[in-house]
């Protein structure tokens, strides 16, 4: 039974992770209508903005977290205005094309730079962890889980108490619609990609120092985060977080009970089992576009 | 002055002309309808007024200043509230949180405001009342246009533009829906209307205009255009005329 319980602690820990990349994803698509094939170098550029930080600078661990979360603020925008922004008048498929020639760019360039050898980051907080019986609490994921709490119950109270929050859930519902009322639709967008690279970025700082830091997190992420979504509802943010989760505590006991190796496989197995039994997700599509 | 004036405007989606040099003012305080079938470009007017649609060539003088190069979100500012047709209410948001938005184009009001002035919005809307925190998608049409004309009266707009607000609706929720149009008359509000709903467009307007392929055929008051052949016409298609010519 400690086993069971052991285990879906380390689930739900990196199921926040995949959380919160599919929350970065969830929200582009439903800003943009389309799915951003960069998002999971948000996480590995984030990593590595940590390791200039923190290892190469030796700056102390929590000045180099708010640098490089300040970081991804600014790659959030410059991604909009370079990757999006040209190409927001055209169809989806200029714009998916655009989104995976920058994933290309950035995890290429960050091989040029950082070489193929992969870096290693310390944990966040300075004591491991603890034990309450005989499951033992790490005290990474006890931080990766108590942020990604914080920072949904903070999304749902922007998107639900704050006019911004209704703005952009207006332009991501009817741009047409949301420019007509004088919503700055570009300055939404903008926001979106600023918001969503952060919480890449911060879960890909987060889980830096239980996976190492190389050219490939992202793009392990990102399709994890992906199978997320899919599983959770797709434009779905609920979905995404529970998408996540289940996605997290589903590899986890896979890998421990049937096989480690095909650790990766399990997510990819659910993602198949659902877009052939249940292709609209856990949660479906419950807001009808047009009514 | 008038407080909008339209040039010589041409509008074109591609190879097609949608408006062919329309020329056409609305004074301070107006209600104008535009009239026409299906086609003639009533919504294309509206939407080259909002900033939706580019015009080709011609310009639009608003308040004495042209509005060239302008986007949706500048024209608003200037106080040009547009309701399209379809009604397009947001369906992920709440009656009265698409209500709230509505004031977006307006800089420096409190969000505790703008939610007084949205909850005022149902006096004149008793109708969705008991809806205010249903979410877009359920509302039924008449609802839903009830909304989007309020969304519209929260930009405190100089000029109201209201596509088609009859369109689909049950003839009792039309009505309503004129009766808050004279409503919004007598508090002064310039209105330009399209419909096609021709009786109803005109018992409310001033003036009318009717356009016909893209065209302005025939302008008058009320009981002028209902009078008159070409408007008859223009509503059968326009073809008795076409073929009385030939």
């Amino acid at each position: 039974m400690d086993m069971v319980f052991q285990l879906l602690f380390q689930g739900i820990g990196i199921g926040s992770v995949y959380a919160l990349v599919a929350l970065g994803f969830v929200l582009i698509f439903r800003a943009t209508n389309v799915v951003n094939f960069a998002q999971g170098e948000f996480s590995m550029v984030a990593a590595f903005l940590m390791v200039i930080f923190s290892v190469d600078l030796e700056w102390p661990y929590w000045i180099s977290f708010l640098l490089s979360l300040g970081g991804m603020a600014i790659y959030g925008a410059l991604f909009n205005l370079g990757v999006y922004f040209p190409l927001r008048h055209r169809t989806y498929l200029p714009v998916i094309i655009s989104t995976i020639g920058a994933s290309i760019l950035v995890s290429n360039s960050t091989l040029a730079l950082y070489g193929p050898q992969p870096q290693v980051l310390q944990p966040l907080l300075d004591f491991p962890g603890f034990n309450i019986g005989t499951v033992y609490l790490d005290a990474q994921y006890l931080l990766i889980i108590g942020l990604t709490v914080v920072l949904v119950a903070f999304q749902y109270w922007f998107f639900e108490h704050t006019l911004l929050g209704k703005k952009l859930q207006a332009t991501s519902q009817d741009k047409e619609m949301a420019s007509l009322l004088g919503i700055p639709v570009a300055t939404m967008i903008m926001l979106t990609f600023v918001y969503s690279a952060m919480i890449g970025g911060l879960a890909g700082i987060l889980v830096a120092p239980i996976l190492f830091v190389s050219i490939h997190m992202g793009g392990t992420i990102a399709l994890k985060a992906f199978a997320a979504t899919i599983i959770g509802g797709f434009g779905d943010v609920a979905g995404a977080i529970i998408g996540g989760l289940a996605l997290g505590v589903i590899e986890t006991f896979g890998a421990a009970y049937v096989s480690v190796p095909y650790k990766d496989g399990f997510a990819f197995l659910v993602l198949v089992a659902f877009l052939v039994f249940r292709p609209q997700g856990i949660f479906g599509e419950r807001v009808a576009e047009k009514a | 002055m008038p407080l909008i004036e339209l040039k010589n405007v041409s509008v074109r989606y591609g190879e097609i002309e949608a408006l062919r040099g329309v020329s056409l003012s609305v004074e301070a305080g107006e209600v104008v309808t535009l009239l026409g079938g299906n086609g003639a470009g009533k919504s294309t007017t509206l939407r080259a007024i909002s900033g939706l649609t580019k015009p080709a060539s011609g310009e639009i003088i608003f308040e004495g200043k042209s509005m060239t190069g302008l986007g949706p979100e500048e024209i608003v500012r200037l106080g040009i509230a547009h309701v399209p047709e379809g009604r397009r209410v947001f369906p992920g948001l709440t009656a009265h949180e698409n209500i709230m938005l509505g004031a977006s184009n307006r800089s420096g009001v409190s969000k505790d405001q703008i939610d007084q002035e949205a909850d005022a919005m149902f006096d004149l809307f008793s109708d969705i009342r008991p809806f205010q925190h249903v979410l877009g998608w359920t509302l039924s049409g008449g609802q839903q246009q009830m909304v989007a004309v309020a969304r519209g009266l929260m930009a405190k707009p100089k000029l109201l533009l209201l596509d088609e607000p009859s369109l689909g609706l049950a003839p009792v929720i039309v009505s309503k829906v004129f009766e808050i149009i004279k409503e919004i008359r007598r508090r002064g509000t310039t209105v330009l209307l399209v419909e096609q709903n021709a009786r109803m467009g005109l018992s409310v307007a001033d003036r009318g205009y009717v356009l016909e392929t893209g065209r302005l055929v025939v302008t008058g008051k009320p009981d002028e255009l209902w009078n008159n052949e070409d408007v008859r016409a223009a509503y059968l298609g326009g073809h008795a005329r076409t073929a009385a010519k030939a």
